[in-house]
């Protein structure tokens, strides 16, 4: 694990400053990051002469900075509401800021077309959804070799690497299940060998040991602890043990860092 | 991305929209997919059975009745009805040729028949007549849509060629002919100034195109008084047969000669006015237009029902290209499965129609099969698909992305 992480701090250029010093900047880093939601559509032309007042905006983060170098897992703790699950989309690149920046080894992603983050976080950055996600109508193998049909991998080699990932996921005899026919944890297994097989820069999760029993919670536990070793690992979770693993904790609440350090 | 990996990514591509489809087929979008399919097979059935009757239309499928007539006439533009044709090619030694036809196993009936447009005049009256010579025999039962029940079998006056044997007379007039000559049965009538001919019978019931005056007597009798007994002539044949497979034999009786079904005689009329292809394009664009709107319709719902599994490929890198391809092969797929099936149905559609018609309204199957209609079907499903894309792209373009 890194020792000297950049800290989230109020004064993010300061960090920058660190980070360019040091001659390489973190895998990610939001800036000063503010999200916004819209509740319900704005007014059209129509709706607006109607006097048809502006939906209301719903403040999911405030100000928010934070970097995150490789060999770091971060953790963000908060309680429901708190902004980690925004937080993660935007590290990863699903959604972009309302206010600040988020930098991806240096490249700011509001300077990317859509196409290009799509790109991005094929090549650099694994995703694990709380609800699985994954394609009802692959099976596990066909779910973890997708990314990489996107590569341009051929089929013997997306074969080779998604069923070596899925066998030191402990489901080699589950290959060729569709998601419906595995269970919950074997899903998020899934999941996570899918977030894997590209040997992402970034792995982000959002509570992946939410739907696991104990044991093979800390089995997926100790799979993350090994792939932090050369990547970055962004964990949002309400679980302790799931948290206990993490280098550093950033406790989230109505949207702003109100904790920010090593372990 | 170099070349290759691109080739290999749309393999992929291809290669996981198909196996994606076809298990939302099977299992986990079964009654959906099932839908579409569907439609678009009721869809290109439909089209496979109006196509089949208009192909019916068009090459005549009455070769396979149980009561087949075969007419056999001189080689010609085909721009006339036959019975109407006066001055075309004629045929000769026609008795001699009919007794011949008469002879092939299966052969109900054979006759010559000539058509001549010529005066027939009453004491009071005259009129042009189109006056129809035949030898009736049994199984004759109308020519030009007049009965020949009242003439004497067998065209006495002929003779074995020698045109001295019983002159009958005999002359049966269509309901517009005595009308307008003023002639009842009994009454005699001049034809082509011979004045022995008397009315055997009136056919007011018949069925003659329009109000068109028509005679119908002996061919003998005729050919007397028109001048074509010296080479035996008549314009064409007629023949009743059970027997589909005797059309190659009264191909062969002269030289240049075509024989026609008698479906294909009475719908030359129907055939070069093109309504049988206008048909086959009419369906053909209306079964386009209307499996478009389908497919745009189901599809669309498809996607919009998927947009979380789309966010999802978006969100672990999956490009909106890539997404497009895995739409579209979906979409093809399920149009071309659909057209496989409509056409193979429109197939049984063929049958019923065919049923239900020779049950009802014709002696004979009305709409024919062919094994071109499967790729037919296929290909006009596939062309559904090919149309609906556009839409199913915008549309997935706009609902992927964003967060899962």
């Amino acid at each position: 694990m890194s020792p000297s992480s950049p800290v989230a701090s109020a004064s993010a250029d300061d960090e920058a400053s660190t980070s360019d010093a040091a001659g390489s900047p973190p895998v990610v880093r939001a800036t000063d990051v503010t999200k916004r939601y819209t509740r319900g559509s704005e007014p059209g032309r129509l709706g607006k002469l109607l006097g048809r007042s502006e939906p209301p905006r719903v403040s999911a983060l405030e100000n928010v900075s934070i970097a995150i170098e490789a060999g770091e897992i971060v953790g963000l703790a908060g309680p429901s509401g708190s902004g980690k699950s925004t937080l993660l989309h935007l590290l990863a690149g699903l959604e972009l800021p309302t206010g600040g920046t988020v930098t991806f080894q240096g490249t700011d992603l509001e300077t990317l077309s859509r196409r290009r983050r799509t790109r991005l976080r094929l090549e650099h950055v694994g995703i694990v959804f709380q609800h699985f996600h994954l394609l009802e109508s692959l099976s596990a193998r066909a779910n973890v070799a997708l990314p990489l049909v996107e590569l341009g991998v051929g089929k013997r080699e997306r074969r080779r690497r998604a069923t070596q990932l899925l066998e030191r996921m402990g489901l080699g005899d589950r290959i060729d299940h569709r998601p419906g026919e595995l269970s919950g944890g074997e899903q998020q297994r899934v999941a996570i060998a899918r977030a894997l097989v590209t040997d992402p820069t970034l792995v982000v999760a959002d509570e992946p040991t939410g739907e696991l029993d104990t044991e093979t919670g800390r089995r997926i536990l100790d799979e993350f602890e090994r792939i932090a070793e050369d990547r970055a690992v962004v964990l949002a979770s309400h679980d302790r043990p799931t948290l206990e693993i993490a280098d550093r904790l950033v406790r989230l609440k109505d949207g702003t860092v109100r904790e920010d350090g090593h372990r | 991305m170099n070349p290759l990996e691109r080739l290999v990514r749309w393999l992929g591509i291809v290669r996981v929209g198909f196996s994606r489809t076809l298990v939302r087929a099977a299992h986990t979008a079964r009654k959906r997919t099932q839908v579409s399919i569907l439609g678009v097979a009721i869809v290109i059935a439909l089209l496979v059975v109006v196509t089949g009757i208009g192909v019916g239309l068009a090459t005549s499928t009455t070769v396979y009745d149980d009561d087949v007539d075969y007419w056999i006439v001189p080689e010609s533009d085909g721009e006339r009805s036959a019975l109407l044709a006066t001055d075309q090619p004629q045929f000769g030694s026609v008795h001699d040729t009919a007794a011949q036809i008469d002879d092939y196993d299966d052969v109900d009936f054979a006759s010559p028949v000539l058509s001549e447009v010529v005066r027939v005049q009453t004491n009071d009256t005259d009129e042009y007549v189109m006056v129809v010579g035949v030898v009736d025999s049994p199984g004759l039962e109308r020519v030009a849509g007049i009965s020949t029940e009242p003439l004497t079998h067998g065209d006495p006056y002929y003779a074995d060629g020698g045109y001295d044997g019983e002159w009958t007379g005999d002359a049966v007039l269509s309901g517009s002919a005595a009308s307008n000559l003023e002639v009842d049965t009994g009454d005699d009538v001049t034809i082509a100034g011979n004045d022995s001919f008397t009315v055997a019978g009136i056919d007011d019931g018949s069925d003659a195109v329009g109000d068109m005056p028509v005679a119908v007597v002996q061919l003998g009798e005729l050919q007397t008084v028109t001048g074509d007994a010296e080479y035996d002539q008549a314009d064409e044949f007629v023949v009743g047969t059970n027997a589909p497979g005797i059309e190659d034999e009264l191909e062969g009786l002269y030289p240049q000669s075509e024989v026609l079904t008698r479906g294909e005689l009475t719908m030359s009329t129907t055939t070069e006015s093109g309504l049988p292809l206008a048909l086959a394009l009419t369906a053909f664009v209306v079964a386009v237009a209307v499996g478009t709107l389908f497919v745009i319709t189901t599809s669309g719902l498809e996607v919009v029902a998927d947009r979380r599994q789309l966010a999802t490929l978006s969100a672990v890198g999956i490009s909106g290209r890539s997404q497009l391809g895995l739409v579209a092969v979906q979409t093809l797929v399920i149009t071309g499965v659909g057209g496989l099936v409509g056409a193979l149905a429109g197939f049984g559609g063929i049958r019923v129609v065919n049923y239900v018609a020779t049950e009802t309204i014709t002696t004979g199957p009305i709409a024919m099969s062919h094994p071109l209609f499967v790729p037919y079907g296929v290909a006009a499903a596939v062309l559904v698909g090919v149309l609906s894309l556009p839409v199913l792209l915008g549309l997935t373009r706009r609902v992927s992305g964003g967060v899962p």
